[in-house]
């Protein structure tokens, strides 16, 4: 997909990628979003344009490093934008594979205990997933903010770029999805299958394209704040 | 060739039955024509040396197939190739599909040595030790060998198994009995 800019419509961006129907939802743009351009959307919402087309980039094309945009961005937004994103994690997808694994589970012959391991080896990658969460609300979030306060009126500060690192929830979440398609064994209810390897496809895949707004974005922001002090 | 184990499973029942009378009168091979149920109740101990699926049965026991790509023939109608899977055409005249067949043999045992996914005791052994939560100088010291042995070994069980985490690693030896 070319990058996103201005004059883009937002149809077009979610038909060419569906998945930025969650990257919308956390700007509170919903579906039914007409012919509207970027442009249009970011003024009746009121959110800066720059900032908005940076994370859809971001988000959608894995090649795009946004260095010289970030300049002008304000951490809070940044902040604000993980923060929604952390709880629909909390809130929608976790809960719902969760459901999807119990089904599955309660339709699985008792014999079959591979996919009870499964479920335990997801109720562990949760668990990861939810003290970042918390480390992320409680202590990184908050130091970036304050950080900010502190600085205000000493912007721009200088931003280095940062490397992409290995995330391990994602190499779990990885794993799990190896172990679902590759060691899976006995007799299981397939729709059900289907239900939960689709929903952790789609959690894979969200927390992949926002670790690289965390990671390309607020990470060399929150670098430089700490720096100036 | 008499010890050769060929499996066929397919919803065309002539095909099958056709594949079948081929291995049998061109190679001397008595075929097996598998049931739905095969992949179910299959048994680890008895690994066939070949397979041939159509693409119905092969999609819904991808999580089968995948690790036995090397062993695994795709019966096709035409001749799309497959990026993962050889291929046969089940329209070809029978001289072809004989030649074709004869191609399988030669390679199938090759890659069966080569790459075959099944861990060797070692890679057990240490499997065993990481899902114990031993480090790598534990491991190391246990089975008494060097520390980048017991790297070589790490490296080859994540791209058997395709699994890199040590939690992941841990799960997978307890739903194998390892632990």
């Amino acid at each position: 997909m070319t990058l996103i800019n201005k004059d883009t419509k937002l149809c077009d961006i979610i038909l060419q990628e569906p998945s930025t129907i969650t990257v919308l939802d956390r700007f509170g743009i919903s579906l039914g979003v007409g012919d509207a351009r970027i442009s249009d959307a970011c003024h009746e919402h009121d959110i800066d344009v720059n900032f908005f087309t940076t994370i859809l980039n971001t988000y959608i094309e894995e090649n795009y490093f946004p260095q010289t945009a970030l300049l002008a961005f304000s951490a809070s937004k940044i902040i604000e934008y993980l923060a929604k994103t952390n709880e629909y994690y909390e809130k929608n997808v976790i809960p719902n594979i969760e459901r999807h694994f119990a089904f599955l589970i309660n339709k699985t012959p008792s014999q079959n205990s591979n996919l009870v391991l499964m479920q335990q080896f997801f109720a562990e990658v949760k668990t990861e997933l939810l003290q970042r969460i918390d480390d992320d609300r409680n202590k990184w979030f908050p130091t970036i903010a304050l950080n900010e306060m502190k600085n205000i009126g000493k912007m721009p500060y200088p931003v280095k770029d940062t490397e992409d690192f290995n995330d391990p929830i994602e190499e779990k979440i990885d794993d799990l999805i190896n172990m679902l398609i590759m060691h899976l064994k006995g007799e299981y209810d397939h729709n059900l299958g289907y239900a939960v390897i689709t929903a952790i496809f789609s959690l894979k895949k969200d927390i992949k394209q926002n670790n690289r707004i965390r990671n390309r974005i607020l990470m060399p922001i929150s670098q430089a704040l700490s720096c100036k002090l | 060739m008499s010890d050769f184990n060929v499996i066929i499973l397919t919803h065309d029942t002539l095909n099958a039955i056709g594949l079948r009378s081929i291995f049998e009168n061109s190679f001397g091979i008595s075929a097996y024509i598998a049931d739905e149920h095969y992949i179910d109740t299959f048994n680890t101990t008895k690994e066939p040396h070949l397979f041939f699926v159509d693409s119905l049965s092969l999609v819904a026991n991808l999580g089968f197939f995948l690790p036995r790509r090397a062993k695994t023939v795709l019966l096709t109608n035409d001749h799309t190739p497959s990026d993962d899977f050889r291929t046969l055409c089940v329209n070809d005249n029978e001289s072809d599909i004989i030649n074709i067949i004869n191609t399988f043999f030669t390679i199938g045992n090759e890659v069966e040595k080569n790459t075959t996914n099944s861990l060797s005791q070692r890679e057990i052994e240490v499997l065993r030790l990481i899902a114990a939560g031993k480090i790598n100088k534990e491991i190391a010291q246990e089975l008494n060998i060097s520390i980048n042995t017991v790297l070589s070994h790490r490296k080859n069980l994540t791209s058997k198994l395709v699994i890199k985490s040590i939690s992941g690693l841990t799960f997978y030896a307890m739903m194998n009995g390892i632990v």
